[in-house]
C-alpha cells in the first residue's frame, strides 16, 4: 500500500498526461485542465515544504548552539522579518516588502553573482592552457567568442564572422547532439517512471 | 623561482584588482565603441514591427534578482518597442522573484508611454511549476490565472475579456536566466504553435541556437550584449549601451590573462 | 531617476535606500580579500531575506487565490445550497489542497510515505507531459533541421557548412555511446565528437564571461554612478 498506491497513482496520472496528447477530446482536455491545475497547487505546497525545511534546520543549529549558530540565527530572523512585513503590509510597490525587495535583496543577489566576474579571471589564468587538442580548441573557441562578439571584435569583420560560423555551426551541433541525447534518455526514463520500473522517487522504506 | 614559475603562484587579489580597473576605467572614461546588431536580435526586432498594433503579446519573467544588470536593460528595450508600437502586453513570472522585478518594470515602461494598467498591459502575477503554468496557459489563461497580481479576478480587466489561450496571443517572450525557454519552446511552441523570443543571459545563450536554426524560436537577446543592440534597433540609447565599452576591455583583460598563462605554461614546460 | 543598471534605484530615489544597497553590496564584495564574519553576515541575510520573498509571493499569489479562496467558496457554497453537486464540487476542490498538505508529513517519519501520493502524482504528470514534447521538440524537430539544410544547397560553403553540422551531430551521438568500448573507427569518430564538444564547451565557456562581466558593470555602475556620483 505505502509503494504500491503512489506507484499506481504515478502510472494513472503519467498515462493520462500521455494519452491526452494523442487523443483529443473533451474528456481528455478535462482532465488535463485539472491535472496542471492541480500540479501548480502541489508544487506550491512543496515550496512552502521546502521554506519549513529551511527553518527547522537553522532553527535546530541555532538551539544546539552550533558553530557559526549567529548566522543561522540571522537566516531565520530575516526570513520572519520579510513574512511579517508581506503578510502585514502586503505586496504592493510602496509596501516595506518591496522596499527590502529593491534595497536589499536584489543589490545583494546582483552582487554574488557578479563575483563570479573575478573568479572566472583567475581560474582562466591558472587552468586554462593549450595543453592538447581539445584544450587548444575549448580555448580557441572561448577566445574567439569573448573577442568576436564584445563591440571590440564585433566591428572587426574576420573575428565576428568567425564567432558567429562557430556558434551556428560546430557549437551549435553539439549542444543538438546534447539536446537529442537528452530528449532520448529523458523519453526512456519517463516510461521507466511510468510504468513503475523506475521507483527512487519514493525514497527508502 | 623563475619568473614563469613565480607568475603561476600570483596572488588572486592581483587579478581581481585588474579585473576591478578593466571594468570600472571604461565606466569613468568613455570609449564609446560602436555596437553592431546581431541576425537574431535583428530577428527579434523585426518580428515585434511586423505586428499589428493592438496585438497581444506574452512577457514573462523568468529570473531571480541574480542577474538584474543584464536583464532588465534587456526587458526595458523590448517593452519601450511594445509599447511604442501600441503592441499590448501581459506580464507574467514563473519565478517568485520575477513577480517583484516584472510588476514594477511593466508598470514603469507602461507610464512612460501613458499606457494603462488593465487596458494596454496587464500583470498576472506568478505561477510556480513551469510545465503545468505553460500547459495550462495553453486551454485556459483564466484557470491558471484567475486573479492578476493585484487579486483582481482577470475576466474584470478590459484587456483579458477576449484573452482565452496562446490562440489569442502573436507570440511569448521569455526574459530568463536559466533554460525556461526550453519549457516554452518545448510545451507551448511544440504544442500550440505560439511564436516564442528569448531574453538571455548571456550564460545560457549556446543553448538556443538549435532552437533559433530549426525555427522554434523566432530569435533571441543574449546579455546586456544584445540589449544594447536592442536599444541601438529602437534608437534608444540606454543602460546596456552605457555598458558596453567596459564589457570590451574587460573581455581584453580576460584574454590577456588566458595569453600570459598560456606564456607561462610553455616557459615553464620549455625550463623543466 | 534613470540609475545605473541594476534595479535597486531603479524603482526607488530614496538615499537610504541607496546607502543600504551601496553598504551591502561592499560588504558582499569584502569576500574577495578573503571570507570573514561581514560577508557572511550579508550572506545568511540574503538566503533570508530570498525564502521570506519566496513564502509570501507563494502563498499570497498561488495559494490562496488557487487553493484556500476556492476551498472557502466551496465551503459557503455547501452551507447555503446543501445539494450534493455543491458536496462534489467541494470535494473536487479540496483533492489538490489536502495532496498538497500530505507534502508536509514528511515532517513526520512515520507518516512520511504520504507524501509520497502527492509526489507520485506530481512526477507522473512530469513523465507523461514530457514523452512527447521531447520527441517533437528535441528529436524530430532537431533532425529535420539538420538534414533540411541538404534540400537548400544553394553554395559550395553551405554544402561544406551542412556536412560540419550533420558530421557534428552524429559525432557527438557517439560519444554519448557508452556501451560500446571507444576504440578504433569508432574510437576515432568520438574523439571528433568530443572536438565538437570542446568547441560548446569554449563558447559557452564565452558568453559566460560577457555575463559575469555584464553583472560587475551593473554593480560598479550602481556604486560609481548611483551612490558615489562619479559618472555623469
Amino acid at each position: 500500500m505505502r509503494r504500491s498506491f503512489p506507484i499506481l497513482v504515478c502510472f494513472g496520472f503519467g498515462t493520462i498526461m500521455l494519452a491526452q496528447f494523442f487523443i483529443p477530446s473533451k474528456l481528455s482536455t478535462g482532465a488535463y485542465n485539472e491535472i496542471t491545475n492541480w500540479v501548480q497547487i502541489i508544487y506550491a505546497f512543496a515550496l512552502i515544504v521546502g521554506v519549513v525545511g529551511l527553518i527547522r534546520y537553522h532553527l535546530s543549529r541555532v538551539s544546539r548552539r552550533q558553530g557559526g549558530w549567529f548566522f543561522n540565527l540571522v537566516t531565520v530572523s530575516s526570513l520572519f522579518m520579510m513574512a511579517f512585513l508581506g503578510f502585514v503590509w502586503g505586496r504592493g510597490d510602496h509596501s516595506p516588502f518591496m522596499w527590502v525587495f529593491n534595497n536589499m535583496m536584489a543589490p545583494m543577489q546582483a552582487t554574488v553573482f557578479s563575483l563570479l566576474a573575478f573568479f572566472v579571471a583567475s581560474a582562466a589564468y591558472r587552468g586554462f592552457v593549450a595543453r592538447n587538442i581539445e584544450a587548444f580548441l575549448l580555448l580557441f573557441s572561448a577566445v574567439m567568442i569573448m573577442f568576436g562578439i564584445a563591440s571590440i571584435g564585433n566591428s572587426i569583420p574576420p573575428f565576428s564572422d568567425i564567432a558567429n560560423w562557430i556558434l551556428m555551426n560546430p557549437s551549435m551541433t553539439a549542444r543538438r547532439g546534447i539536446f537529442i541525447g537528452v530528449g532520448l534518455g529523458t523519453i526512456a526514463v519517463s516510461l521507466r517512471v511510468i510504468l513503475g520500473v523506475e521507483r527512487t522517487y519514493l525514497g527508502k522504506e | 623561482m623563475s619568473i614563469w614559475e613565480k607568475a603561476k603562484t600570483i596572488d588572486r587579489r592581483i587579478i581581481f584588482l585588474f579585473m576591478f580597473l578593466g571594468v570600472a576605467l571604461p565606466l569613468l572614461i568613455r570609449i564609446g565603441l560602436p555596437v553592431s546588431v546581431t541576425n537574431d536580435v535583428k530577428k527579434v526586432y523585426d518580428y515585434i514591427e511586423g505586428l499589428e498594433p493592438g496585438s497581444i503579446v506574452l512577457v514573462s519573467y523568468d529570473h531571480d534578482t541574480g542577474t538584474l544588470p543584464e536583464m532588465l536593460p534587456m526587458s526595458d528595450a523590448i517593452l519601450r518597442h511594445l509599447f511604442r508600437n501600441n503592441i499590448k502586453v501581459i506580464g507574467m513570472a514563473l519565478r517568485a522573484e520575477g513577480t517583484g522585478i516584472g510588476r514594477q518594470n511593466i508598470r514603469r515602461s507602461g507610464a512612460e508611454f501613458g499606457k494603462i494598467e488593465g487596458e494596454d498591459f496587464v500583470f498576472l502575477g506568478f505561477r510556480p511549476e513551469i510545465t503545468a503554468a505553460i500547459l495550462g496557459l495553453g486551454t485556459s489563461f483564466e484557470r491558471v490565472f484567475p486573479k492578476d497580481d493585484e487579486g483582481i479576478p482577470i475576466r474584470e480587466l478590459p484587456m483579458m475579456k477576449d484573452i482565452n489561450n496562446y490562440g489569442d496571443i502573436e507570440m511569448v517572450i521569455s526574459i530568463t536566466d536559466d533554460d525556461t525557454p526550453v519549457y516554452w519552446v518545448n510545451y507551448a511552441n511544440a504544442r500550440f504553435k505560439v511564436k516564442v523570443v528569448a531574453g538571455l543571459t548571456a550564460v545560457m545563450a549556446t543553448t538556443f541556437f538549435p532552437f533559433i536554426d530549426s525555427g522554434q524560436m523566432v530569435g533571441m537577446v543574449a546579455g546586456l550584449k544584445g540589449a544594447a543592440e536592442y536599444e541601438k534597433l529602437i534608437e534608444k540609447r540606454g543602460r546596456a549601451g552605457r555598458g558596453m565599452d567596459a564589457q570590451s576591455i574587460a573581455h581584453l583583460v580576460m584574454i590577456g590573462f588566458i595569453i600570459i598563462g598560456n606564456i607561462a605554461f610553455i616557459m615553464r614546460k620549455r625550463g623543466k | 531617476m534613470d540609475s545605473g543598471l541594476i534595479c535597486v534605484s531603479l524603482f526607488t530615489s530614496e538615499g537610504v535606500g541607496i546607502w543600504i544597497a551601496s553598504i551591502l553590496t561592499l560588504a558582499i564584495y569584502s569576500f574577495l580579500y578573503r571570507d570573514n564574519p561581514i560577508y557572511r553576515f550579508s550572506e545568511s541575510l540574503l538566503i533570508g531575506i530570498s525564502v521570506g520573498f519566496l513564502l509570501v509571493t507563494t502563498f499570497d499569489t498561488t495559494l490562496l487565490p488557487k487553493a484556500f479562496e476556492p476551498v472557502g467558496k466551496g465551503i459557503i457554497g455547501i452551507s447555503e445550497s446543501g445539494g450534493i453537486n455543491s458536496f462534489a464540487i467541494f470535494v473536487w476542490i479540496l483533492i489538490p489542497v489536502v495532496l498538497g498538505f500530505l507534502m508536509f508529513t514528511r515532517f513526520v517519519p512515520r507518516y512520511a510515505w504520504m507524501s509520497r501520493v502527492a509526489l507520485a502524482l506530481y512526477i507522473g504528470f512530469g513523465a507523461g507531459a514530457s514523452i512527447p514534447a521531447n520527441m517533437q521538440s528535441y528529436i524530430l524537430r532537431q533532425i529535420d533541421a539538420t538534414i533540411r539544410p541538404f534540400l537548400n544547397i544553394d553554395s559550395f560553403w553551405s554544402l561544406v557548412n551542412a556536412l560540419i553540422v550533420l558530421v557534428g551531430l552524429i559525432s557527438t551521438l557517439f560519444y554519448f555511446f557508452f556501451s560500446k568500448e571507444q576504440k578504433g573507427a569508432f574510437g576515432k569518430i568520438t574523439r571528433l565528437g568530443t572536438f565538437y564538444l570542446m568547441i560548446f564547451f569554449g563558447a559557452t565557456f564565452g558568453y559566460t564571461v560577457m555575463a559575469r562581466i555584464s553583472l560587475l558593470i551593473g554593480r560598479l555602475t550602481f556604486l560609481m554612478k548611483d551612490w558615489l556620483g562619479l559618472i555623469s
